[in-house]
């Protein structure tokens, strides 16, 4: 590992919210502010700033991390936007970890945020042209096909059938009912629920699927040195990973994602994780869809494939489980504004290290955990892991 | 290159057309809100104002750029001030011609820090000059929307 010890010691995060009245600008300065708050540091106090958006054309914006930058303190500061998609809120904390590893600053605000409502008449027709122009497009693609053709290869593969998927999203909306800035807790939701929702695209059902939301979280991370000063609390950015599989869907292992395990693996080598089973106690995998969850949790090597809807099934997963995964609720249950919904999982793992969670604080003192995300052309897998 | 370079009409290639279609729909936020409300219900502008840095910022914003904090110092600035620079235009976004030209300037308010890009009017083009005083004109009340189109135009004072 290059450097010294990286530390992140300050998060915030704006409710997450169907319609935001607020700017995109407006959410970015008030995850920011609190950010910054939460650690007693100022702007001042920032020696650079990382932007993670994702498709500009959610907010409407073109050039969307420079219209943002004074919202996320970028005035007179150096600045970078990482942009991997799905996978941008996780990248954004890699991004931060590397500006300070570096060695080059000492003080980072990462700050990401999505304002889905502006695009209309639904951010799906953002993603229209990322489908191949002359084999793809005259087909008129929705982009729930990819995760259809992807859910059912999954669940062929292991036998699976919908209502073992179904209950990570019932865990996910339910962890959310303890999450003030959550946008689709639900305590009382069932399986039925779900398996009775409408059918968007086979098997992907309504609740099947994470939201359309609006809001925004930042990070600050620092120096050892640093770190040390403003908090007695640290936690410790102990390893990072991301990797990328071919663009080509059609020449991917829809069942199993190659990409998630690769970068995880660099993560563990940089942590010194041998046996990730035993030395994660929490994971916030990513989750814009139930079968995600499971998918990813398979590729973090956190459970044999196949076999994480037997551990969700049977209460591993819960947030008093042996692995809690999502105690967050995640992008199920406390909503998916995309770059923004990757770092929020970085911020609760953050939060669960500190014994700062609160209703959904996990039980057992965790010492580490990791946050992933998922993106780009549905290829991209991006691994953070952080300890006390 | 392959045939590329010897392409003389687009169709001679196989091609195919399409769009993203998405629209925007995009709210003021919570300083334009009001900054927007003002000018629709009594025809003037608001701005917020940092007393650390001693900035006014117009339009307004909800935080300092510069220090971050968050602003709640609202006051009312005159909606006069002076040129700054102009361009004279000739051609809309199709690169038609425009039946007039127009004059775009960007005006800089007495009361404020920064100002405003918008249409000057009531004067010829060949008298415009830096420095020269300008006010706002507003719609009509009832013609008001809450929009940036709320001002008509800015003219010579
Ligand atoms: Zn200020």
């Amino acid at each position: 590992m290059i450097g010294d010890r990286v530390a992140v010691v300050g998060a915030g995060m704006t409710k997450f919210v169907r319609r935001a009245q607020e700017t995109p600008k407006e959410l970015a300065w008030e995850a920011a502010h609190l950010a910054l708050r939460s650690c007693e540091m100022t702007i001042d106090d920032i020696d650079a700033i990382v932007i993670g958006t994702a498709p500009d054309a959610f907010d409407g914006v073109h050039m969307k991390s420079e219209y943002l930058s004074d919202g996320c303190g970028a005035w007179g500061k150096p600045v970078i936007r990482g942009y991997v998609g799905g996978g941008t809120g996780v990248f954004a904390a890699i991004q931060g970890w590397y500006h300070v590893a570096s060695g080059l600053f000492d003080t980072v605000l990462v700050v990401c945020e999505e304002k889905m409502s502006s695009c209309r008449p639904h951010p799906q027709a953002a993603f229209l042209t990322i489908f191949d122009h002359t084999t793809e497009r005259p087909l008129k693609p929705n982009l729930l096909w990819i995760f259809a053709l992807e859910m059912n290869a999954y669940m062929n593969r292991y036998g699976l059938s919908k209502r073992d998927i179904a209950t990570v999203s019932v865990k996910n909306k339910r962890n959310a009912a303890d999450h003030p800035a959550a946008m689709l807790g639900d305590p009382d939701i069932t399986v039925e629920d779900v398996l009775n929702s409408p059918v968007l695209a086979w098997p992907v059902q309504r609740l099947d699927v994470s939201p359309v939301t609006d809001g925004a979280v930042a990070l600050v991370m620092s120096a050892n040195h640093v770190a040390r000063r403003v908090t007695d609390r640290p936690v410790w950015v102990e390893g990072v990973g991301w990797n990328l599989d071919t663009a080509y869907w059609t020449n991917r292992d829809l069942a199993y994602p190659v990409y998630v395990e690769e970068a995880a693996r660099m993560a563990y080598d940089m942590a010194g994780i041998s046996e990730p089973r035993k030395q994660i106690h929490i994971a916030e995998p990513y989750d814009p869809f139930d079968y995600k969850e499971l998918h990813h949790l398979e590729g973090l090597m956190l459970f044999d494939r196949g076999e994480a809807p037997r551990a969700a099934a049977d209460g591993v997963t819960q947030r008093d489980g042996d692995l809690p995964v999502c105690p967050s609720g995640g992008l199920l249950g406390v909503g998916n504004p995309i770059a923004a919904a990757g770092l929020m999982k970085v911020a609760e793992i953050f939060w669960q290290l500190r014994g700062e969670a609160g209703a959904r604080q996990v039980p057992g003192n965790p010492k580490r955990g990791l946050a992933q995300a998922w993106g780009d052309l549905m290829q991209v897998g991006t691994v953070v892991v952080l300890g006390v | 290159m392959s045939l590329l370079h010897r392409i003389e009409h687009p169709d001679d290639a196989l091609n195919w057309h399409g769009d993203m279609p998405t629209e925007g729909r995009y709210t003021a936020g919570i300083a334009g809100e009001r900054f927007f409300r003002e000018i629709k219900e009594k025809g003037q502008f608001l701005a917020t104002v940092c007393l650390d840095c001693d900035i006014t910022y117009m339009p307004p914003r909800l935080y300092c750029e510069e220090c971050f904090s968050h602003l709640d110092e609202w006051v009312e600035v005159g909606s006069w001030g002076h040129v700054h620079t102009f361009t004279v235009v000739h051609r809309d976004l199709d690169n038609e011609p425009l039946s007039e030209p127009r004059i775009l300037a960007f005006v800089t308010l007495d009361d404020a820090d920064g100002g405003l890009v918008h249409y000057l009017d009531e004067i010829e083009p060949e008298d415009v000059y830096l420095g020269m005083r300008v006010e706002a004109v507003f719609r009509a009340e009832d013609e008001r929307q809450g929009s940036i189109s709320d001002i008509e135009y800015f003219r010579p004072v």
